[in-house]
């Protein structure tokens, strides 16, 4: 059904088996990567007799992303290509070794700094993993708070993202710059959503994207602030929530923190329509110019989200319903190939990941791909297959080295679903959701299979229906431009359980309570939480024995996104964006060379690199030793 | 692996491309910001340099979000007398890659021209005791240092921090990581994460002579970062006196009390009610608060635009400004062993108090008037106008105490007569049946919608 590389099988009813017959059916043989150009002399030797426009590019760091993101390229200048690409994080923690042998409890707490953009995701998921693990799950109203935290918190995340990051490189300076025959264009092209956004050129919208001083700027910057007032009354501070409990949340909720949410929430109305329109108008502009504009940062449509939003009559926190309670959820779980929604399981989602290390600073932990080992969860609580690489199963052995493109090159894993390298994010949501049958029932949010309806209450600016089409061809301008949709598509979210919870505190008794007491188990139990973040999929694995975490593991949509190279010979999808992009950038020689449109794909996936590397380990023992033992063992890698 | 040589044998490299990255010219003004500042102060211009470490970008995001002042406050000139302000900063900077780390390795070279502060979010790792140059925990840019390098593997951060260090006017560490180590310092750990003081040494001092300013929280208050930033620059500019900083490093005007002292809940712990479960709305102190013997301002100040605030939204302080955080702090959500004692004692003295407390709230909460009249005239509950024996009881020795040496007003009142047009409406007799009706003829009901 789903899997097309797992060897996994399903029966009439729709059981997942193990592939019969086959002995170690999780065994591959690695594809070597290619040679990096700059060790093959037959490549070299071509490419120098070429055209004398062949270039390495590094972007080190690459700004305006979030955490340490390094990106490697090698360019043909004459024929705008790009012929090599290597993405690099480099930063590594080791968060989930300090997690092993603390209090469950402390996951939350500690966890959450594994991502200080979007902290309240990784509390709230990781408080998941524990009531899966506990046995409990919130009450109405609990569930409904961490609704209302994590719609806040994406109402940061979206404008952060589009303002302050991704928005400077069309902004007026950096047009002219690269492209000083498009900036004359936009002096004389009239904008499609002047009605919304106000700006009558092109030119003049461009002009108000600059950093700093730009108009646009400095809203967007006003409406992340904005957004986090309405969360620090729920989370007490933002980034890091301090009222994220397991079985609730431990927030205090008045009348009055309902109003000054509500109060701010209604305000991404008006924000978000401007916003649709402004990426809209950069979108179609961008392809009127040159069509080939569609083909930066392109890539398959492969995607994976488990969703977000609980309803909160129907999550209880169990492995078994998990299904059920995840298709009821505001953004619904599922997984895209090629475009089509190839299942909305949520336990499909979770037993499709693999990670491998082979071009990552870790040692491999199986017994070098052969798989065969005795590991430990052969199956899900549910009874579903899972791989030795599935994170239930990993164990990371840290190994810092030399950064070789052949070798090893990141502190990233490469995560995988059925083999493939996906991509998630806030646009994987509201593509999952436009494409889900049987949609929860929502006041405001209507899929059509083909599109997203949002249906918004009236604010002050016109056009109510507002409705985001499926693309078809997939690129860093449609990703943005599904960002921005995505504003309204939370606001919406926002709304709908603000209405609930006055309605829940309003009706007190045991719905309106905010926490399930709880006991920490003392016996051995696993639990994942499954919650996008704000950027996309993240899954926190735990493994608790003894009143103890014994194995921990957060996997996180940098992680599947900046991944480098798998061991099929696949790249990451940074990699692999970057690879069909094509250079449409004016200069004239190659040394005038800046890189925008590379720069342009990079930043439409909206990196945040600093929960992407982190490490784990079972019962191994890694003490500090491995820095003074492992590293530099392979400093023979020089090009 | 042998480098690649071409038919004469000469060695083969690709040529890279002098402005990589720098999609805003190479005229442009490097970094963020730079707009007006004051041409005649002792500082010109100063450059601050944003660092992470071992981070998670929260104190770049908590600093995004300080309004008092805003960054934007700073960067665009927009406060009088403080100086030209440029910020390169990973997450903001326009310009990437080479065009980006450029002014840092002018900064290293003494190239730069002009003073700079350097900024540290996250702890620093251990990977200087690497056995030889390669492998890193931690990077920013590659090719070396110096514009002769030959290498293309990455730059540690470490190397950055300590190359820094002698030219810079100030070092600031901001959030817990980068002050005091926090959670990659944390039991465990496999990086050998430590604070900056710890990398840098007791001994540092800045060109200026000061030694590592901390700015700590995980994350920081935003405001108490920039707000920092600007006491520095006005005492620089000789528009203020020079800002107090404690034996570690920290405002002393942000850290000297005690969160507990300026908490919302506090007067609960006064009371001696303590929350049970989490969502209750009493003091946090017996679900896992520390507040009382925590360092910390975000009960008064709020954690962003003065809203918010861990336990003002019902969260317990788990202690994420001191450098015991986290592992003298956990397991988090358990009460601190100190405040069975403290709180026991709040619980019996606390008890006596609220009692009292409720009976002249009661008091207060009756006008003269209604007690001439002994009736409340509301039309929301049932509340009495008489008091019992034990309230009249009470009243007469709290109105001894409250009037003695003074006026008694509760006298006085008592002899004002009652204002004769009170319930006006009965007394004209208007029928109130009938305007519900002219009303019900404009309104939807429910089912109607
Ligand atoms: S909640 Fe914490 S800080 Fe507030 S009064 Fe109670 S113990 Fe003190
Ligand atoms: S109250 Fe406690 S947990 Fe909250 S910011 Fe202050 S020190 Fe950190």
């Amino acid at each position: 059904m789903c899997f097309k590389n797992l060897p996994i099988e399903f029966d009439s009813q729709g059981n997942a088996t193990l592939k019969q017959g086959v002995a170690n059916p999780y065994t591959y043989t690695e594809t070597p990567a290619p040679t990096p150009i700059e060790d093959d002399p037959e490549r070299m030797r071509e490419l120098f007799a070429r055209n004398g426009a062949i270039r390495r590019v590094d972007f080190d760091p690459v700004t305006r992303v979030a955490g340490a993101l390094a990106f490697h390229t090698v360019v043909d200048l004459d024929s705008r290509e790009v012929l090599e690409t290597a993405s690099m994080a480099t930063l590594f923690r080791g968060y989930e070794v300090i997690l092993q042998g603390r209090d469950p409890r402390d996951a939350i707490n500690i966890s959450s700094r594994a991502c200080g953009v979007c902290g309240g995701v990784h509390a709230t998921t990781s408080a998941l993993a524990c009531e899966m693990a506990f046995g409990i799950s919130p009450p109405p109203m609990g569930v409904v708070a961490r609704n209302l935290l994590l719609s806040t918190e994406y109402l940061y995340d979206h404008p952060i993202h589009l303002s302050l990051l991704a928005g400077p490189d069309f902004s007026e300076e950096a047009v002219r710059e690269t492209n000083p025959e498009i900036w004359t264009r936009a002096e004389n092209t009239r904008t499609q959503g002047r009605e919304v956004h106000g700006y009558e050129f092109m030119s003049e919208l461009m002009t108000d994207l600059t950093p700093l001083t730009g108009k646009l700027y400095l809203e967007g910057l006003y409406y992340t602030r904005l957004a986090r007032e309405a969360y620090v009354l729920i989370g007490g501070k933002y980034p890091h929530p301090h009222t994220v409990v397991p079985g609730g949340v431990s927030t205090t909720i008045d009348p009055s923190d309902l109003n000054e949410i509500m109060l701010r929430v209604v305000k991404y109305f008006d924000y978000g329509r401007k916003t649709v329109a402004i990426w809209n108008d950069i979108a179609e502009f961008f392809y009127d110019v040159n069509p080939k504009y569609k083909d930066i940062g392109t890539r398959p449509k492969n995607m994976v989200e488990p969703g977000q939003w609980d309803d909160p009559f129907a999550y209880d926190a169990s492995y078994e319903n998990c299904d059920d309670w995840g298709r009821r959820r505001w953004a619904t779980p599922g997984v895209l190939v090629d475009g089509e929604l190839v299942t909305t399981s949520l336990q499909m989602v979770n037993a499709g990941v693999e990670e491998f290390v082979e071009h990552a600073f870790y040692e491999e932990w199986t017994g070098n791909g052969s798989g065969n080992e005795y590991y430990k969860f052969p199956t899900d609580p549910a009874g579903n297959p899972l791989s030795p690489y599935h994170p239930w199963n990993k164990e990371t052995i840290p190994k810092p080295t030399a950064t070789s493109w052949k070798e090893k090159y990141s502190w990233s894993t490469a995560p995988r679903w059925d083999r493939m390298a996906m991509e998630t994010g806030a646009y994987s949501r509201i593509w999952t959701a436009a494409m889900t049958p049987n949609y929860r029932q929502s006041n405001y949010i209507e899929p059509t299979g083909h599109s997203l309806k949002i249906h918004l209450p009236k604010a002050s600016l016109p056009n109510t229906e507002i409705e985001w089409k499926i693309p078809e061809v997939w690129g860093a301008f449609e990703r943005n431009r599904a960002r921005a949709y995505c504003i309204l598509y939370t606001a919406a979210i926002a709304y709908d359980n603000l209405l609930l919870a006055y309605d829940l505190l309003r009706k007190g008794g045991p719905d309106a309570k905010m926490s399930t007491p709880f006991k920490v188990p003392k016996d051995h139990r696993i639990g994942v939480g499954l919650w996008s973040a704000g950027r996309g999929y993240l899954t926190h694995h735990m493994e608790i024995d003894k009143g103890v975490i014994k194995n921990y593991q957060i996997l996180t949509p940098s992680t599947w996104m900046a991944s480098p190279k798998d061991p099929f010979g696949n790249p990451g999808p940074y990699e692999e964006a970057v690879m069909a992009t094509p250079l449409l950038e004016n200069y004239e020689k190659p040394e005038d060379f800046k890189g925008i449109d590379v720069l342009r794909a990079i930043r439409s996936f909206d990196p945040c690199m600093p929960c992407t590397t982190h490490i784990h380990s079972d019962d191994r023992t890694i003490t500090r030793e491995i820095i003074s033992c492992a590293c530099g063992a392979t400093g023979d890698h020089e090009h | 692996m042998a480098p690649v040589r071409d038919a004469r044998g000469n060695e083969m490299r690709l040529q890279t491309v002098p402005h990589g990255g720098g999609v805003f010219g190479a005229n442009r003004q490097p970094g963020l910001g730079g707009h007006g500042g004051s041409p005649n102060g002792p500082l010109n211009e100063v450059h601050v340099f944003w660092i992470a470490g071992m981070s998670c970008d929260g104190c770049t995001i908590a600093a995004s979000g300080a309004t008092n002042p805003s960054v934007e406050d700073l960067l665009l000139g927009r406060i009088p007398n403080l100086p030209k302000v440029i910020l390169h900063h990973p997450v903001l900077s326009p310009g990437a890659g080479t065009e980006f780390i450029r002014p840092f390795k002018q900064a290293v070279n003494g190239e730069l021209g002009a003073p700079y502060v350097v900024v540290l979010e996250g702890s620093v790792p251990d990977d200087q005791a690497f056995p030889s140059d390669i492998g890193y925990f931690s990077a920013m840019g590659a090719g070396g240092f110096d514009p002769e390098s030959e290498t293309d593997q990455p730059n540690r951060v470490t190397d950055w921090l300590w190359k820094l260090a002698p030219g810079a006017a100030a070092y600031v560490a901001i959030g817990t990581c980068a002050t005091w180590g926090g959670i990659p310092a944390a039991a465990g750990n496999i990086t050998g994460s430590m604070s900056l003081t710890d990398y840098l040494g007791q001994d540092y001092r800045s060109a200026l002579g000061v030694p590592v300013v901390n700015v700590p929280g995980c994350a920081p208050v935003g405001d108490n970062f920039t707000e920092t930033v600007a006491a520095v620059l006005m005492f620089l500019q000789n528009l203020a006196p020079v800002p107090k900083f404690d034996e570690l490093g920290r405002p002393a005007w942000l850290f000297g009390e005690t969160v507990h002292r300026h908490c919302p809940k506090a007067g609960y712990y006064e009371e001696g009610v303590f929350a049970e479960e989490f969502g209750d709305n009493e003091c946090l102190v017996e679900i896992g608060c520390w507040g009382p013997v925590v360092q910390c301002n975000i009960t008064e100040r709020g954690a962003i635009n003065h809203m918010g605030g861990c336990m003002v939204a019902g969260g317990p302080c788990i202690g994420c400004t001191m450098p015991g955080f986290p592992d003298k702090y956990s397991p988090f959500l358990k009460a601190p062993p100190g405040s069975s004692i403290s709180g026991g004692i709040s619980k019996v003295t606390g008890g006596g108090i609220r009692r009292l407390r409720r009976l002249s709230m009661k008091k207060g909460n009756r006008t003269g008037v209604w007690d001439n009249a002994h009736e409340v005239p509301s039309g929301w509950g049932r509340a009495h106008g008489d008091k019992g024996p034990v309230d009249k009881a009470n009243g007469f020795f709290y109105e001894k105490l409250q009037y003695r040496g003074s006026v008694n007003h509760a006298k006085r009142n008592k002899r004002q007569p009652l204002p004769q047009s009170r319930d006006i409406l009965r007394q004209k007799g208007v029928d109130l049946t009938a305007s519900v009706d002219v009303l019900g003829e404009r309104v939807k009901t429910r089912e109607e919608l």
